[in-house]
């Protein structure tokens, strides 16, 4: 087994890290033991990154948890027993874990517990760009924002032994050009803890229900007043002062995280890094006054700059009318920066040379300006879901109807773009089965109510709102999407394939068990693989026809893990061929199921395969309505 | 060397190993003492969208995104997404640039019109006058592995004299990513991207 560098005992030596890389390593550097999670990107490489290093490290505890509160829930518990524990998931994830993360803020942390959130303005791979900074405002828990990789690093692995300090709980908040980008970083000391481990019995403090909770409240402002106190001394905080003026005007700037180093990039593009004051902060809630104080007293204007929501603006603004100032000293934030997306570099130079009066020309617009139609993400060739969503479509033909097809978040969302333009709704994770049920309720019978969703999904937190349609009697025909893997994130494991994070064998959990023991009748399940497609036309017809709450499994192997699967196995692919004589270019199987490997030539429109992306999957031979489409068999 | 701030941007299509180039030029660069930053596509890269990933270089980077404009090298593995981030390039800046087009298939099947490389050549000479095109597939192709095409390209960027970091230092963070039976390909291919880069230069090969 070849030693990862991220995972040396080798203290002062530097190395390139991702940033997710980094935070692993911070990780392990603190000693923790449990580590747990739902995929999400940009969140998903720690939790991996930190079972290579498992191999070397086995008093590293990690799964896969099947959804982010319960993946929460399995590091409180750590951290209830006495062991530095870490929840990691994408911003959104915060939202599914929040109840327990909201009352586990009452009782606090026993061993060092952090939650990591991974935010991602400009919704990158996400359904929203929330600010997560507002649950450490909510909670009344602590938020550390690192700036670098390094920083990511050392701020983590500080964050463990501040946790246990205080016995508070730390919400560790990235975004996304953190997490996903590669720096050099020195790697440190990995601690060992020798200490007991296990439950200790204090009912007054793990038991939450209302007369412990109202004494814990207490606690719980007693130990946000502490932290608050200590927020001058927090060490990733930092406040450079300079006294001179720029135009006659003394600026004061104040960012944190990835805006804190693009801040500087644009100061010293400008070569004013010198001539300005600066407040970085690691610590973004609670704010250190007293530098706060300070950098007021050494400003006329303030400049804050932040993405998303105007979190360090407004405890700016509550600072500078507690100190009583008024017209003497100007806020920025909002007015100059954008509160939506991710600010690009050139939003930092132009912004701050309006600001400061200096000149920024723009990149200018070239007058032949070539128009280059966008590369939207889709679904690979050989991918299950097409031919799933495919056959949807063939069956609303036979039955001369539109379905609602309630969605999901998945790979099968690429879905709603043409030609399979196959979803109409996609909220949150678990959400098409949820939706659905309030949709059924009142959808005339002329159009039968779907809800499509992948396996991963369907674990995460499809399986309640499943009960809930069998028990409410909110009549629809669940489809899901088994390819046996969380695709969209990176091909993790889930409970249907029963293998861990750590690459060992867990217990698979039957998807078609599973549904039966949500109440869904025997003769109400169908299952077939999802490259059968005359099958799978047949049996989702019957389906849709038939009363009640109905599942239908759509089983095949994601296409992408399938093929690296071949490769490794030195399995070559069926041979797909098209009969030129035969194809009578009707384009059939190119604008209705559009699968990458299909091309027409220019002339006469007929179809060719291409066999460099053809994965063999043969669903186009069944569509093809001339036969023309064929396996070659040497 | 002494460099404040390199700036290059790699861009190209998902599976097309720009994340791969990213590990690659940060790690050459560590071995040449650069403080280093990158911002990558992750995540959706595999299902064929457009990819990018910014790095940075040398004495004076703090963040990882580079301003519009202000981009020393642009490294298109594809050449329609030179295209695409156009305006990240300034008069100065040198544009590398596969002549491979991957036209996306939803495109391509819908018969939407879609630019030709003579366009994109056109287009870009009003952005830069340092433009270079290179047959990377072909010559990766003809070397036996059409996936060295990223090693090729790499390899012109040094003949180019273009990339502030030392043959052997990229030569080797290459390899060090390779299983070594795939060694001695890719120093062929990083090779002859040097000679072919040293040609475009319209200069001598020292
Ligand atoms: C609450 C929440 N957690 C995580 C994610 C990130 N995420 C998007 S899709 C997805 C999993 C999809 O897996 P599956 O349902 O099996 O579909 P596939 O991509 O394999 O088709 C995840 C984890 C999210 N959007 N929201």
């Amino acid at each position: 087994m070849i030693r990862p560098e991220l995972a040396e005992e080798n203290p002062g030596k530097k190395i390139i890290m991702l940033g997710n890389e980094a935070i692993a390593r911070g990780i392990l550097e603190a000693g923790v033991v449990i580590g747990a999670g739902y995929p999400g990107t940009p969140s998903s490489e720690i939790l991996p990154t930190l079972a290579e290093m498992q191999k070397f490290y086995p008093h590293l505890k990690l799964e896969w948890s099947v959804n982010e509160k319960v993946g929460f829930e399995v590091a409180y518990g750590g951290s209830m027993s006495n062991v530095r524990s870490v929840a990691v998931m994408k911003h959104v994830g915060v939202n599914v874990a929040s109840d327990a993360f909201m009352t586990a803020c009452y009782a606090g942390a026993r061993g060092g517990m952090v939650l990591i959130s991974a935010d991602d303005p400009n919704s990158y791979s996400s359904q929203n760009e929330q600010d997560n900074r507002y649950f450490g405002l909510h909670a009344l828990v602590p938020v550390f924002e690192p700036s670098t990789p390094q920083e990511a690093k050392d701020m983590i692995k500080y964050a463990f032994d501040f946790s246990e300090e205080y016995q508070s709980l730390v919400l560790f908040r990235t975004t996304t050009r953190l997490n996903h980008g590669r720096a050099d970083v020195i790697l440190g000391e990995v601690k060992v803890i020798d200490r007991d481990y296990g439950f200790d019995w204090d009912r007054s403090r793990w038991v939450c229900l209302p007369s412990h909770s109202r004494v814990l409240r207490m606690r719980l402002l007693e130990r946000f007043e502490e932290i608050s106190d200590y927020a001058d001394e927090f060490p990733f905080n930092a406040l450079k002062l300079s006294g001179e003026k720029i135009n006659g005007i003394r600026y004061g700037f104040v960012a944190a995280g990835v805006p804190y180093s693009q801040l500087l990039n644009a100061l010293n593009y400008y070569g004013i890094v010198d001539k300005v004051s600066i407040l970085k902060l690691g610590l973004v809630f609670p704010p250190p006054k007293e530098l706060i104080k300070k950098l007021f007293a050494y400003s006329d204007e303030i400049v804050v700059v932040e993405e998303l929501e105007p979190f360090l603006e407004n405890i700016m603004k509550q600072i500078a009318f507690e100190e009583g100032y008024s017209k003497e000293l100007t806020i920025h934030g909002k007015d100059i920066f954008p509160q939506n997306g991710e600010f690009s570099g050139e939003i930092y130079l132009e912004n701050i040379a309006r600001l400061i009066g200096l000149s920024y020309k723009k990149v200018p617009v070239p007058e032949n300006m070539l128009i280059i139609p966008p590369r939207l993400p889709i679904l690979c060739p050989g991918c299950g879901h097409r031919s799933t969503f495919y056959a949807i479509k063939q069956v609303e033909k036979l039955m001369k109807t539109k379905f609602v097809n309630s969605s999901d978040i998945g790979c099968y969302t690429l879905a709603v773009y043409k030609p399979l333009e196959g979803i109409d709704t996609e909220v949150c994770m678990g959400g098409s089965i949820g939706l659905a049920n309030g949709i059924a309720k009142v959808q005339s019978s002329d159009n039968p109510v779907l809800a499509i969703l992948g396996d991963s999904t369907f674990f995460h937190s499809g399986i309640p709102a499943l009960i809930n349609a069998v028990f409410n009697k909110n009549n629809m025909l669940v489809v899901i999407l088994d390819n046996r893997s969380t695709s969209m994130t990176g091909f993790q494991d889930n409970p249907g394939t029963g293998i861990t994070i750590t690459n060992e064998p867990g217990t698979r959990v039957v998807l078609e068990d599973l549904v039966k023991g949500c109440g869904v009748s025997p003769e109400n399940i169908w299952v077939e693989d999802a490259y059968k497609l005359n099958e799978t036309i047949k049996k989702l017809e019957e389906a849709v026809k038939a009363e009640g709450v109905r599942v239908f499994i759509s089983r095949h192997l994601c296409s992408l893990v399938e093929s690296n699967q071949f490769r490794a196995q030195q399995i070559i692919p069926p041979s797909i061929m098209v009969d030129q004589e035969k194809c009578i270019s009707c384009m059939i199987c190119i604008n209705k199921f559009g699968c990458q490997a299909l091309n027409s030539n220019e002339a006469d429109k007929k179809v060719s395969i291409e066999s460099s992306v053809c994965r063999g999957c043969k669903v186009c031979i069944d569509i093809c309505p001339q036969d023309a489409i064929y396996e070659e068999i040497e | 060397m002494e460099i404040k701030s390199y700036n290059l941007l790699n861009v190209g299509v998902g599976g097309q190993g720009v994340i791969r180039a990213a590990q690659i030029l940060s790690y050459a660069a560590l071995l040449d003492n650069y403080k280093i930053r990158t911002a990558e596509t992750h995540g959706m890269a595999q299902r064929g969208g457009s990819v990018a990933s910014y790095l940075r270089f040398g004495t004076e980077v703090e963040g990882p995104l580079i301003p519009r404009g202000k981009t020393d090298t642009i490294l298109a593995f594809e050449a329609s997404e030179a295209v695409r981030i156009f305006n990240y390039a300034g008069p100065e800046t040198v544009f590398l640039i596969n002549e491979n087009i991957i036209v996306p298939p939803v495109i391509r099947q819908m018969g939407i019109y879609y630019p030709n490389l003579t366009e994109i050549r056109d287009f870009l000479k009003n952005v830069s006058p340092n433009i270079f095109f290179i047959d990377g597939i072909k010559i990766a192709t003809d070397l036996g592995n059409p996936r060295t095409m990223n090693v090729v390209m790499l390899g012109a960027l040094i003949g180019l004299q273009v990339l502030p970091l030392k043959k052997e230092t990229l030569q080797k963070a290459i390899l060090s990513y390779l299983y070594s039976k795939f060694h001695d390909i890719n120093k062929k291919a990083f090779e002859i991207g040097i000679e072919k880069g040293v040609e475009l230069r319209g200069g001598s090969n020292d």
